[in-house]
């Protein structure tokens, strides 16, 4: 006689060792090792658009007459290129076979040296590249002679009065070195709205999954 | 996720998680990520259990949605990779019962449509039609025929098969 599938449904797991629950403990490890590569896919393709983004920038840069601006930005973002990239091989040496947790918190600890070492470098990087947009510009062909050199004997037609400072109006170098000064303080600022603009969904999904599984060890 | 909140609240149903994760799942490998997945699921969105219907009624229906946003997911990513020629699922799971019907009546499962799959693993669970179309979302009324016409499938695909 034929078995019905109820019969087939009961008898079947009264017989088998099939409902064993899968352990637990594994539960975030391929979520660890999924959210810290995808954030080392992100920052590979991060740093390789700065280098092409540089490269392109320097080349443009000659043809539309600030070589100057166009070095200088190459100069420094391949200094922040090397010391990222340093930083990412750091990374690639945490032992994917240790727990979830000892894995989340050491890239955690990674993050946040990582985010240490760029905050001070923003310090510098954002003055710099204002300074070598200014330098850029000043000496910029115009009509056989630096366009800095041509703006203050523009201005000077209008204020003669103007103190000068190695040829440079006062005023001009107060307020460069203004912008340069709160650059330098607002650096690491923007640098960490850049990054939470860039990595915020991954850092939020990271903080969740190490409240979870600190909520697990508990 | 606390030991005690799985031990007290995920646990006591962990035979009918398991069971349904068996019939969306070919492997191993698969079976094991649903079950922690739903698990997880569980326990996030158990703030929102609003105690209108048992906490039963809940762990089924988060554990339905979880396989079925699974299923799709990898659906997804299948499609990508293969021709249209091919079929994106596969029925034959390469995990075995102990027992060989119940593993021909898996394979059959497999073969139903995702929304009926769920229908008869909570029928076969002794689920009332109104419990199984509060889980399902659907009208009680319809479940009785839906019932009949998919053990009627069942019986068909398995036809000779099961003595």
């Amino acid at each position: 006689m034929e078995k019905s599938i109820e019969s087939i449904w009961k008898e079947g797991f009264l017989k088998s060792d099939a409902l064993v629950a899968p352990k637990i403990n594994n539960l975030y490890s391929q979520k660890s090792i999924h959210i810290i590569d995808k954030f080392k896919r992100m920052f590979k393709i991060n740093l390789i658009a700065i280098v092409a983004f540089s490269f392109v920038f320097l080349i443009v840069s000659f043809f539309v007459g600030i070589p100057i601006t166009g070095v200088m930005f190459f100069a420094t973002l391949s200094v922040l290129v090397f010391i990222n990239k340093k930083l990412l091989n750091g990374l690639d040496k945490i032992d994917k076979g240790v727990s979830s947790y000892q894995y989340l918190k050491t890239f955690n600890e990674w993050i946040k040296k990582q985010i240490a070492i760029n905050k001070k470098i923003s310090t510098f990087l954002y003055p710099i590249i204002f300074i070598s947009m200014v330098l850029g510009f000043w000496f910029k062909d115009a009509e056989g002679m630096p366009l800095g050199e041509r703006l203050v004997n523009e201005i000077l037609i209008g204020f003669p009065d103007i103190y000068l400072i190695y040829g440079i109006p006062l005023i001009g170098i107060v307020i460069a070195l203004l912008i340069l000064v709160l650059l330098a303080f607002f650096g690491g600022r923007i640098y960490k709205w850049d990054l939470n603009i860039v990595y915020g969904r991954v850092f939020k999904k990271l903080e969740e999954l190490m409240t979870d599984i600190e909520s697990l060890r508990s | 996720m606390s030991s005690d909140f799985y031990k007290t609240s995920i646990l006591p149903f962990a035979g009918i998680i398991i069971k349904l994760c068996r019939a969306y799942t070919n492997s191993q490998e698969d079976f094991e990520d649903y079950y922690q997945e739903v698990c997880l699921q569980i326990w996030r969105s158990k703030d929102n259990f609003r105690e209108e219907s048992q906490w039963s009624t809940w762990v089924y229906r988060v554990s339905l949605n979880v396989c079925l946003t699974l299923l799709k997911k990898k659906k997804n990513n299948v499609q990508h990779f293969v021709s249209d020629s091919l079929t994106v699922e596969e029925t034959e799971s390469n995990f075995a019962f102990s027992d060989e019907s119940l593993n021909l009546l898996y394979d059959a499962i497999r073969k139903l449509s995702e929304i009926d799959r769920a229908i008869i693993m909570l029928y076969l669970e002794e689920k009332s039609q109104k419990e199984i179309a509060e889980i399902i979302g659907t009208n009680p009324n319809n479940i009785g025929v839906r019932v009949k016409r998919i053990k009627i499938r069942l019986k068909k695909i398995l036809d000779g098969k099961i003595n």
